[in-house]
């Protein structure tokens, strides 16, 4: 007995005091230093890079679906344009778009900014690996120019959001510029124009790094010229616009929807005639009525909240021709009678250029850059050149592809100039894409929301008489001057980087 | 050697005694001081002698004293030793002994082994079973709420099955777990039943904590289970039977009335920067769009989406002692129904404990746990509606069957987003069901009278599956589709301690301590999938047809250690302790993984001393010191790496998404305690235990927010300390003591105050609806941040911030008001945590009679009401219900109204962002509760068979006083997900429980 149980004894100390090797690594991460090492871990990065323009991932401690790269880039910009009408107060940040209420705190530009670092983050740290490769091929450098795409892509986001017009301001505070690993954390803002140039530099060498084509779903040289002709026409540099809006245009790659396709061109964005660079949604990436792009501005009853509907002031715009294939994605909400629907005294015209990917209506795969934009931003240089013919020609070429080849403008009408005619075509063509806002005030225009709707603070219901234009009441309209055309910065980075100051 | 030199002294000193004693014999009685009965077992020592005796079951006792005068020693588990002069050759001799309040001589479990409280030389708190059990609850943590001193307890949240979180001597860490170590029948961690709870044993300072080492930062807590006393089989059965009901708090919402008035307020024709205003309510144009008959549809969404509902509890034990063979059954069962709707949980029970004493030598104890619980909880959306949608909605037709709400609906749906949560709440569960198991073998050989061999081991798994559920029928995003998400997670590990102890005594000298090694296991496993396109009535993964996503990671960590302890006394007067843990621990860098804990401590029974003996004011005194440090590594795997999590996807491929930043010299955090105390005996009656502490937390292990645009919000390191310094002071006291009647109270109070020091900079941390903390050296944790509300413009009706104008040197020189919440200043405001909390406890007794009542106090924190953020909202989210305004509240009603305390609906902007508008006084006084029962007499239990049967009724969470407005002064201090600390926002409710309990004993 006493024998065996000392057997046992030292078998227990033994078992007890055998050093267990303590290093654990986690299941489902991989380390910095590991993935960094590998094509395949490299791409993996990337992809997680591209990934982040449609997941919702956690911030403050919680996956909440309202957060999503752009989802927010949508609601902040065209939220704030007389093209989308608030038809319900809510406490969600995103009324603050409409009723320019801002404030540092909103969650929406928190998460927004949040995000978009975390993607130039990812994106620097594969761009540091390659280059302390010295790998050169191909493949490596279509990798290498993606990433210095979506770190421009990304700054020239943030800048227009946080940032004053290039044309208005370039010397006022742009965003922080990340691009390296090797920054102090507290960083200062630097000015517009140093963003611009960055960008500019970022997307330009990408140009030359990127000569694979992995599909629209993907950047490309094509993308990276697209960007350069838009980051350029907002520099007012309209030579450059016009050089890379031709570069693109003269690839072949692309071409404009017509009468027939244009209306099923943004539920099969992946393989459209137009699309240059979209960000892939697949099934999974359904998220319904609290998480997508489209729940906002489109419900079938269950399917979002539908809250904010196409404005009075854009349909006017379009009523002339009833014609017009882009009405399509502007969906009146009738009852059994056959009569607009009205919520909270607004009309119910819902948007559905982010649904029917796949017949689902929260899904679709939003498009960054399209063809239609090129001969826009061309049109728009070449009125700015005074070569107003030209301007025009380009401008009737989306006219003639959109139902309107009756309609063609064969001169300036009277009491326009050939810009107001560009600009006026870019608000139809490119309406809830995310250019308004910013058409506007970086060409030094007044944003007019003399309309009926409830980014008129405390107005009620029995105010609204749709006969007539609201009157009376303050901040109709916005001048390019106003402080609020652009966001503050997050009070996150004000609190945690003592170098970063705040917008007036 | 040593045992055979003690030996010859021994026999050396019996045999030179024998030498002078002519023995003859003392008889007598002992008996309990409280009802003259007798008692057994006592033992009898006769002072200068070897000789002894003990008691018989009558209490009667015979033993040999010396000629002439003698003592008699007589001593007793629980009862106070009493020395009694007799002559040799008295009979019949009378000895009544009282109950030890101090309990000097009770054995109290203090981690590794187990100390007589007498030679503790260390902060320890024992709450035994009778005092833990006048409250019902499924967890110990409810039971010990006010009960010991320094020990905060928060229920921060009522559903079924929740536990408390509990929090010791302060807060003394940030971002690492600060919940005491729970180590059950001598083991780390474990699983039991509290009905099973024999007692609970606190470890506050490092003196007895530091023995647990990088685990025991928060302190621990000791649980041991049941064990058999007498040799007779026993068994107990308890029955408790009862109901719940939610507890609002302050959050009473406005009726269909008091809405509709409120309401009016929306339509006051004032328009900013118009110059026709007139200010007077638009009655015409409110009425067009509010009609009257609002007013008749009241329907009170709280009260009737939070129901009273039953609970159960049934507990049955048996237990008995052989020769050979302790044991202990035990099985309890546990049944909650939540209050809110379609939601519950339950539990059953089973634990065996067995002691086999092969041999003088070897005992081998086999304790094992089964447990089982399911139950269903609830979504955070279905309550945050059930407390704001509007009492004009009626969410029931006419047949009472709940109404289907959505987006097409084409009846008018008064609240936001047209959704009726009882419906949804009816054709959706969230269910969940557990089991675990926990197998305990001990060894206990003694291999000489001084050497023992101990070896404690436990093995546990556990399996737990979480499904959520909604049917295709509900309304909303998953209408006509349904959704389906199931997560199974399954967890296993050991915990093996074996260490040799020893006892050595050398005539005045006792030296006894251990040595041994520890290892403990544990691995966590995941899996889940979901999916909607469900077909109606079916609920399996099987059937889901699109959407089907699939989760699943693990996760381990491994820690192991040496450890070792030494005690040193002197004629029992004078005690010295000293301990030392090595951990090593698989959560840093295989650099940082190794770390060691000392501790020292010291204690003089000064009553043990000559010119204190037999003084009948101060009856026991000693004086207690202690230095040790502890430590945290509880922080969650890998943190100190940089890390891409491949998580995600991108076109149908693997993404990977930069997850956190590296800190490659993350180690532990540490905490230096120092404490000194006093247990002091006064009058027989009172006991006072004082405890200074003073616990330096260093390298505190912090998420140190980054700007946000480095891509990341935080990251881990050891930034700075904390100091916690506070005073715990215990009374207990029997005011009145006799055959009749008894009243006896307790008293704890703890203050406790801390300090941030050495922090590179300042940190502010801002989490869910921008609610920031900062830390800051000098200032405190938890420290809200926010700007300052002063209340309404008198001529705008605008909110007003304050502005606080800077000198260039950075002092402020002056302070302004604004309206525009971008320029306010934003400040510290004050702290989340208490300044000072504790628990008064009384307990009367009369003949079979007993009450008691226990109140809860904390004072000093702030607690922000993030409810309020909706629920008093000044129009900007006329969809949902408001809160009924405290006395005194005015909306603003027109230029020059000074008495205004809200803003007005027409010029509110930002009002409902984050300021001390919603930051209360979280000071509340709670009556925790009253326990009444009574004891049937004994000729009655007799007569059918049983020992006893007392009944009871007793009252959980009668009342709670509180200027706070909101929901729940009590919230959680614990930094997480979703959760500030000390942010309150919709929960589920606390309960009132009243329960009805009978206790049998056979």
């Amino acid at each position: 007995m006493k024998n065996k149980f000392f057997a046992l004894l030292t078998l227990a100390m033994v078992a007890a005091s055998s050093c267990k090797n303590l290093n654990v690594n986690p299941s489902d991460a991989i380390s910095t230093g590991t993935i960094t090492t590998t094509t395949d871990g490299l791409t993996n990065a990337l992809n997680g890079a591209y990934a982040l323009l449609k997941d919702h991932i956690e911030f403050n401690g919680t996956v909440d679906a309202n957060n999503m790269y752009l989802r927010q880039f949508y609601h902040l910009s065209d939220f704030a344009s007389d093209d989308i009408v608030c038809g319900q107060v809510t406490t969600d940040p995103l009324y603050y778009s409409f009723s320019l209420g801002h404030s540092p705190s909103q969650s929406n530009t928190r998460y927004y900014w949040y995000v978009s670092y975390k993607i130039i983050t990812g994106v620097n740290t594969v761009i540091d690996a390659i280059e302390k490769s010295g790998k050169t091929d191909a493949t490596t450098n279509q990798l290498l120019g993606e990433c210095y795409f979506l770190r421009a892509f990304c700054h020239f986001n943030l800048v227009r959001l946080f940032g004053k017009p290039y044309s208005v301001d370039p010397n006022a505070p742009g965003i922080i510029l990340r691009t390296n690993l090797t920054d102090e954390a507290q960083k200062a803002r630097s000015t517009v124009k140093e963003v611009y140039d960055a960008v500019i530099t970022d997307a330009e060498k990408s140009a030359t790094l990127m000569t694979q084509s992995r599909g629209v779903q993907y950047a490309s040289q094509e993308a990276a010229w697209a960007l350069l002709a838009r980051v350029n026409i907002y520099k007012e540099d309209n030579d450059k616009a016009i050089e890379y809006a031709n570069k693109v245009i003269s690839s072949g790659k692309f071409t404009l929807a017509t009468k027939a396709t244009y209306p099923s061109l943004f539920a099969n964005a992946k393989s459209a005639s137009e699309t240059i660079f979209c960000i892939a949604f697949t099934q999974t990436d359904d998220y319904g009525k609290f998480g997508s792009i489209a729940s906002m501005i489109y419900s079938d009853g269950n399917s979002g909240w539908g809250e904010e509907y196409a404005s009075s002031s854009l349909r006017d715009a379009m009523s002339a021709h009833p014609e017009d294939v882009r009405w399509s994605y502007i969906v009146p909400s009738k009852d059994g009678a056959g009569n607009v629907q009205k919520k909270n005294g607004i009309e119910m015209y819902y948007i559905s250029k982010f649904s029917f990917q796949d017949g689902l209506p929260n899904l679709s795969s939003p498009i960054m850059f399209r063809i239609a934009e090129m001969y826009l931003i061309r049109a728009e240089a070449k009125a700015k050149k005074n070569d107003a013919a030209g301007a025009l020609t380009d401008v009737n070429l989306i006219r003639s592809n959109r139902g309107l080849e009756g309609s063609l403008i064969n001169a300036v009408p009277a009491g326009k100039t050939a810009l107001d005619v560009v600009l006026d075509e870019k608000r139809i063509e490119m309406a809830f894409e995310g250019h308004r806002t910013y058409d506007v005030f970086r060409n030094k225009r007044t944003l007019d929301k003399t309309y009926w709707g409830y980014h008129i603070t405390g107005l009620k219901e029995t105010d609204i008489d749709l006969s007539k234009k609201p009157s009376g009441y303050p901040n109709l309209t916005v001048p390019y001057t106003s402080p609020r055309t652009i966001y503050f910065i997050p009070i996150d980075e004000i609190l945690s980087n003592n170098k970063a100051t705040q917008n007036p | 050697m040593i045992r055979k030199l003690l030996l010859i002294c021994c026999c050396v000193l019996l045999i030179s005694l024998k030498g002078f004693a002519q023995s003859s014999k003392v008889t007598g009685r002992v008996l309990s001081a409280k009802d003259n009965l007798p008692l057994p077992g006592v033992s009898i020592s006769v002072k200068g002698t070897s000789n002894g005796a003990m008691t018989n079951v009558n209490g009667d006792f015979t033993v040999n004293v010396p000629a002439g005068k003698s003592t008699l020693v007589v001593s007793f588990v629980g009862f106070v030793v009493k020395q009694v002069e007799v002559t040799a050759g008295q009979t019949g001799v009378q000895v009544s002994l009282t109950e030890d309040v101090q309990q000097l001589n009770d054995v109290v479990v203090v981690g590794y082994n187990s100390k007589k409280q007498s030679e503790l030389t260390s902060a320890v708190t024992v709450v035994n079973a009778s005092k833990l059990k006048d409250v019902t609850a499924n967890n110990v943590g409810t039971m010990l709420q006010g009960k010991v001193a320094g020990l905060q307890v928060v229920n921060s949240s009522g559903v079924p099955g929740a536990n408390p979180e509990i929090r010791l001597r302060g807060v003394s860490s940030v971002n690492a777990n600060q919940s005491p170590l729970f180590v059950v029948d001598g083991i780390i961690g474990g699983n039991y039943d509290p009905n099973d709870v024999e007692s609970v044993t606190v470890l506050k300072d490092a003196a007895s904590t530091a023995l647990y080492g990088s685990q025991a930062n928060a302190g621990v807590i000791i649980v041991t289970t049941k064990k058999a006393k007498q040799g007779q089989t026993k068994f107990e059965a308890k029955i408790s039977s009862g109901f719940r009901t939610a507890d609002f708090g302050k959050l009473n919402v406005m009726n269909s009335n008091e809405l509709y008035d409120y309401q009016k307020e929306f339509y006051r024709d004032y328009i900013v920067g118009a110059t026709d205003n007139t200010y007077k309510i638009d009655l015409a144009k409110f009425y067009s769009e509010r009609p009257l008959s609002l007013r008749d549809q009241n329907y009170d969404w709280p009260k009737q989406s939070f129901k009273t509902a039953p609970m159960y509890n049934f507990y049955l034990s048996a237990s008995g002692k052989t020769e050979k063979n302790d044991y202990y059954v035990g099985a309890s069962y546990y049944n909650e129904k939540g209050t809110f709707l379609n939601t519950n949980y339950q539990r059953i029970n089973l634990r065996a404990n067995s002691t086999y004493h092969f041999s003088k030598r070897l005992d081998i104890t086999n304790n094992i746990n089964l447990s089982g619980s399911m139950g269903k909880s609830y979504d955070y959306m279905d309550v945050y509606y059930s407390f704001l949608n509007m009492p004009w909605d009626n969410p029931y037709d006419a047949n009472g069957q709940p109404i289907y709400v959505d987006g097409n609906s084409t009846f008018k749906w008064w609240s936001r987003d047209k959704i009726n949560p009882i419906h949804t709440v009816k054709n959706s569960d969230h269910s969940y069901k557990g089991f675990d198991i926990n197998y305990d073998l001990g060894i206990n050989y003694r291999i000489t009278d001084w050497l023992t061999f101990a070896s404690t081991n436990r093995v546990a798994a556990g399996f737990n599956k979480g499904v959520n559920y909604v049917s295709p029928t509900a309304a909303g995003t998953y209408h006509g589709t349904g959704y389906l998400d199931e997560l199974n997670t399954l967890n296993y590990g050991i915990v093996s301690n074996q260490l040799l102890k020893f006892n050595f005594q050398l005539g005045d000298h006792n030296l006894s301590g251990f040595a041994g090694a520890a290892f403990e296991g544990s691995n966590n496993e995941y899996s889940g999938a979901s999916g909607k396109g469900l077909p109606e009535g079916l609920r399996v993964l099987n059937v889901v047809s699109n959407n089907q996503l699939v989760n699943g990671a693990y996760d381990k960590a491994y820690l192991q250690s040496l450890l070792s302890q030494v005690n040193y006394n002197y004629k029992e007067k004078y005690f010295l302790s000293a301990s030392v843990r090595y951990d090593g621990s698989s959560a840093f860098a295989p650099t940082k993984q190794y770390g060691t804990f000392p501790s020292v401590s010291g204690a003089w029974l000064v009553s043990n001393e000559d010119f204190l003996a037999g003084n009948n004011i101060l009856n026991s005194l000693k004086l207690r010191g202690s230095y040790g440090v502890t430590g945290t590594q509880d922080i969650g795997a890998s943190r100190y790496l940089g890390l891409f999590s491949l998580t995600t996807q991108y076109n149908g491929l693997v993404g990977a998404v930069p997850y956190q930043l590296a800190s490659p010299n993350l180690t532990w955090e540490s905490k230096h305690q120092v404490n000194v105390g006093a247990d002091i005996g006064l009058f027989n009656r009172v006991t006072l235990t004082v405890d200074l502490y003073r616990n330096d937390t260093k390298n505190l292990l912090l998420q140190v927010s980054q700007p946000l645009s480095v891509g990341f919000e935080t990251k881990w390191e050891n930034a700075g300390n904390v100091i916690n310094k506070g005073i715990e002071v215990g009374i207990s006291s029997a005011n009145i003591r006799n055959k009749d009647f008894e009243w006896n109270t307790d008293f704890n109070i703890n203050f406790n105050n801390n300090k941030i020091y050495g922090l590179p900079a300042d940190i502010v941390k801002t989490g869910s609806w921008s609610i920031s903390q900062i830390y800051r050296n000098g200032g405190n944790l938890y420290e809200f941040y926010m700007p300052k509300w002063l209340g309404v413009d008198a001529q705008t009706g605008a909110p007003v911030w304050e502005k606080v104008v800077y000198d260039a040197s950075g002092k402020a020189v002056a302070s302004e008001k604004t309206s525009d919440y971008a320029q306010a200043t934003i400040q510290e405001v004050g702290s989340a945590l208490p300044k000072f909390q504790g628990g008064f406890n009384n307990s009367f007794r009369y003949k079979s009679f007993n009450l008691r009542v226990s109140t809860y106090f904390n004072y000093g924190n702030k607690v922000f009401s993030n409810n309020l953020r909706f629920m008093m909202n000044d129009g900007h989210e006329p969809y949902y219900n408001q809160i009924k305004l405290p006395s005194g509240s005015k909306v603003w009603s027109g230029p020059g109204d000074t008495q205004a305390t809200e803003p007005s609906p027409q010029n509110s902007a930002n009002s409902t962002e984050t300021s001390t508008r919603y930051l209360k006084d979280g000071s509340y006084f709670t009556i925790r509760n009253i326990a009444f029962s009574y004891t049937l007499p004994k000729q009655w239990a007799k007569s059918i068979s049983m020992d006893g049967i007392t009944v009871g009724l007793t009252a959980d969470n009668v009342a709670t006083f509180s200027n706070f407005l909101g929901q729940d002064p009590q919230t959680t201090i614990q930094p997480g997900s979703f959760a500030t600390p000390g942010v309150s926002d919709f929960k589920y409710p606390n309960n009132r429980q009243y329960l009805f309990t009978v206790n049998f004993n056979f």
